[in-house]
């Protein structure tokens, strides 16, 4: 295998440099309040530098959070893996997310803010990033009929209601600085709430 | 009348009596401006979304002075906030005039609740998700709350679980607030079906009855066997 080039290498240090700049300006800015002039400056380059690698804000923003949302697959998958049984899966799922972007809430709440969007928001949330964490939980409720623990009904609509929940208790951990422990309490009782109809025994 | 040729006294009594006259030209000045620009605001918002729409475009619409909109608003984001207010009104006091009547299950009650709110709500579809998108707009004061906060709707959903707990359909240890979200979760999901894939109302509405069913399935009263004891709520 041929070594990268040193243009090569250049432009992914570029690359990695614009976009460290651009995620502390989301997250002290939030998306609309962050511009690619201040992104640049930051980063110690030119517009026409990030411009050159970027095509635009959005696309900045998109990078960062596939970024972050294969790391936040990986933490949840080996959280889960973890997991006593299923509702305790989730859980488990849930807390590796809170505790994922407990020291970046701001960009958390600057990607609800874009998932949003009538623009931008559709191609985020329908990412194959975003589906896999998706397919994540409907995986671990699948894990759960094979070991009896619940029964198969409803499996696609429950998944898709457990990851909104997990999702919906975002707007109270940025507005309100809720806890790790708080957060866990509530959820522990709303995936129980949400499982129960599929429950055995 | 002169107020060279009238005693000092007396200037000042008219002019007193001029003043609320004034005032009250003022006030109806304001409030006119205050529906104009909320009327502009509602029709771009809806039709342009929230981000798309400037207060300079409003004040066009509205065919007032930018600065008059700034007498009358604090910020953009306070003029949506108004128009939803409002527009909530009317169905909020729809509400109440139905729910007192609606009987049977909650899971039942709870559909009808969330059919009527879909059903008023339909032909606005982007100016309720330009409302949440603009909840977490970062350059928000704190104090902004997010949608899913608002207190009437969340009223109305905590009183129809309070009759279910004493309906007995639904077991009274669970935390109102927890339910309520989890109802509010399945809302909002609904809603981006519908702005996002143009789910009608008939769409939302069965997307929305399906969560309630399993919501509610949760929240049924735990049987025991045995001698009653204190059990841990839930």
């Amino acid at each position: 295998m041929k070594a990268p080039t040193r243009r090569a290498l250049a432009k992914q240090q570029t690359r990695a440099k614009v976009l460290a700049a651009a995620r502390r300006l989301f997250s002290e800015a939030g998306y609309e309040g962050a511009t690619i002039r201040d992104i640049a400056a930051a980063a110690g380059m030119s517009t026409g530098a990030v411009f050159a690698n970027f095509a635009d804000k959005s696309d900045l923003f998109r990078e960062i959070m596939l970024t972050d949302m294969a790391a936040l697959g990986d933490a949840m998958s080996s959280a889960a893996a973890r997991g006593a049984d299923v509702e305790d899966a989730l859980l488990k799922l849930f807390i590796a997310g809170y505790s994922f972007y407990r020291s970046q809430l701001p960009l958390a709440r600057a990607a609800f803010s874009v998932g949003w969007s009538p623009e931008d928001g559709p191609a985020l949330r329908s990412s194959p990033a975003a589906q896999a964490l998706n397919d994540l939980v409907a995986a671990i409720l699948k894990e759960g009929v094979k070991k009896g623990e619940i029964a198969d009904a409803d499996l696609d609509v429950r998944a898709r209601m457990l990851f909104e929940t997990y999702l919906s208790n975002y707007p109270q951990a940025i507005f309100e600085a809720w806890t790790l422990e708080a957060l866990e309490a509530r959820s522990r009782d709303q995936i129980r709430i949400l499982l129960a109809g599929a429950r055995r025994a | 009348m002169s107020s060279k040729s009238q005693p000092l006294k007396a200037a000042t009594a008219a002019r007193a009596a001029k003043a609320p006259a004034a005032a009250g030209a003022r006030q109806t000045q304001k409030e006119a401006t205050r529906s104009r620009v909320m009327e502009a605001a509602r029709e771009l918002f809806d039709t342009q979304g929230y981000q798309g729409t400037t207060i300079r475009e409003i004040a066009r619409h509205a065919g007032v002075s930018v600065g008059s909109v700034f007498t009358t608003f604090a910020s953009k984001y306070e003029i949506l906030s108004q128009v939803m207010e409002d527009r909530l009104e009317g169905l909020y006091a729809e509400l109440d005039r139905v729910i007192p009547h609606l009987r049977g299950p909650t899971v039942d009650r709870l559909r009808t609740m969330f059919a009527i709110h879909f059903a008023f709500e339909a032909r606005h579809k982007r100016l309720f998700l330009a409302y949440i998108a603009a909840a977490f707009d970062w350059t928000l004061p704190p104090t902004s709350l997010p949608m899913g906060r608002n207190q009437r709707l969340q009223g109305i959903i905590a009183d129809c679980l309070s009759k279910g707990v004493e309906q007995g359909d639904v077991g009274s240890g669970f935390d109102a607030q927890e339910v309520i979200d989890l109802l509010m979760a399945a809302y909002i999901w609904s809603y981006r079906l519908a702005a996002w894939h143009d789910a009608d109302a008939t769409t939302m509405t069965s997307v929305m009855d399906r969560q309630i069913g399993l919501i509610c399935d949760g929240l049924r009263p735990r049987t025991r066997g045995g001698p009653p004891t204190d059990y841990p709520s839930i």
